[in-house]
């Protein structure tokens, strides 16, 4: 598979970060829940003023803030499953699914990106390096993919609702419903309850 | 809709529901209840479209529901496959709660389960799984179809953990089924 970034696995997994559900957010949702802010700022202004043409400038605004942070995740994701594959800790079965999810989050990626050229927006690349702690063996990786997994699907349910413009709104419930299935099925093998 | 969708020509719960015949259906029964209901329109008309779906959704919380009881009482599941069915039902009904709550508080009337449900001729635990994955794969297809189409961003807010259930329970029984999880819908 081809390296689309360095990637770095110096640090130990953190014991106590999986998977307590009341850790502090990431770095991404936490920068995704802040910029989430500027959407609801966009809604609030629109009900002050009631003015259509603020309304459509305020919701591009905030849905580019959506979109921004939406595409960090996305980089993330890719670059995870990308370092679990290259591993070669993962078995057959297991690697068939991470490429198939990997090759989700690149379409999630693909369509934000595009979603900000059409509006006139550069969309960033990967970030130069991830730390996902050092990946021992399969486990890890699950747990690694897990993880992030969970997190995308909180961040994309939270902001679900602050998407303002109705495409965005339909892009965003189809990838919440992929960041849900791969963690169903990220949980079922690491044996974590669905039910 | 669902039901006839459900059953094919020889009366078994075995046929599949394409995403597009949920949506199909759903679109319909969007349109009749629309024309059928009752609702004093001054005090629906701003959110008209959504309690329109709010119902669309209740009529298939109901349905669920009432799988899940049948296929809870026809002893046919293993202690493991009743503790998701249980569970699952459980989700459902909270679903079916918080959908009454939202179309009353919006001035709508909820619609009422039907008095009984066709779901074919069940004689295994695969039926039942199978019958519960056809109607959780419609359901999570009629909440993307109208997640888009809230006007509200309560009712909104509402919803999207609804659909998140939908997508669990669906990945869940696909996975009891063999079936393939890795598949992207396309979209």
């Amino acid at each position: 598979m081809k390296t689309e970034t360095n990637l770095t696995a110096q640090n130990d997994w953190p014991k106590n970060d999986w998977p307590k559900k009341d850790r502090p957010l990431g770095t991404a949702r936490r920068e995704w829940i802040r910029l989430a802010g500027t959407a609801s700022a966009g809604a609030i202004f629109y009900l002050l003023t009631g003015n259509p043409k603020r309304l459509y400038g305020q919701s591009l605004q905030g849905d580019l803030g959506i979109l921004t942070a939406a595409l960090y995740l996305e980089h993330e994701a890719v670059t995870a499953y990308q370092a679990g594959a290259e591993s070669k800790l993962l078995s057959p079965g297991v690697l068939k699914v991470a490429v198939a999810f990997q090759s989700d989050h690149k379409y999630h990626r693909d369509g934000i990106s595009g979603v900000l050229k059409s509006l006139g927006v550069e969309p960033s690349g990967p970030e130069k390096k991830y730390d996902f702690g050092h990946l021992r063996n399969e486990t890890d990786i699950l747990r690694l993919a897990r993880d992030r997994e969970h997190g995308a699907v909180q961040a994309y349910a939270t902001l679900a609702s602050n998407i303002l413009t109705k495409p965005v709104l339909n892009f965003g419930a189809n990838v919440l419903a992929d960041e849900v299935r791969h963690l169903t099925i990220l949980n079922s093998v690491l044996g974590v309850p669905n039910y | 809709m669902l039901r006839e969708i459900l059953k094919d020509k020889k009366g078994t719960a075995k046929k599949q529901i394409s995403r597009r015949q949920a949506l199909k259906a759903g679109g319909i029964s969007v349109a009749a209840g629309a024309l059928a209901s009752a609702i004093p329109a001054a005090a629906v008309t701003r959110y008209a479209g959504d309690l329109a779906i709010l119902n669309v959704a209740l009529g298939l919380e109901h349905q669920a529901i009432a799988a899940y009881d049948a296929g809870a009482k026809s002893k046919l599941l293993s202690a493991d496959q009743l503790k998701i069915a249980v569970s699952f039902q459980t989700d459902h009904k909270r679903h079916r709660d918080a959908l009454t709550s939202y179309i009353k508080r919006f001035g709508g009337t909820p619609v009422a389960p039907q008095s009984s449900y066709d779901f074919g001729t069940i004689t295994s635990a695969t039926d039942i799984v199978k019958l519960a994955q056809s109607l959780e794969d419609g359901a999570e297809g009629a909440y993307l179809a109208n997640a888009g189409k809230l006007e509200n961003r309560e009712i909104l807010n509402a919803a999207v953990p609804i659909l998140e259930d939908e997508v669990r329970h669906n990945t869940v029984f696909k996975q009891l089924l063999g079936m393939d999880v890795t598949e992207r819908l396309k979209y």
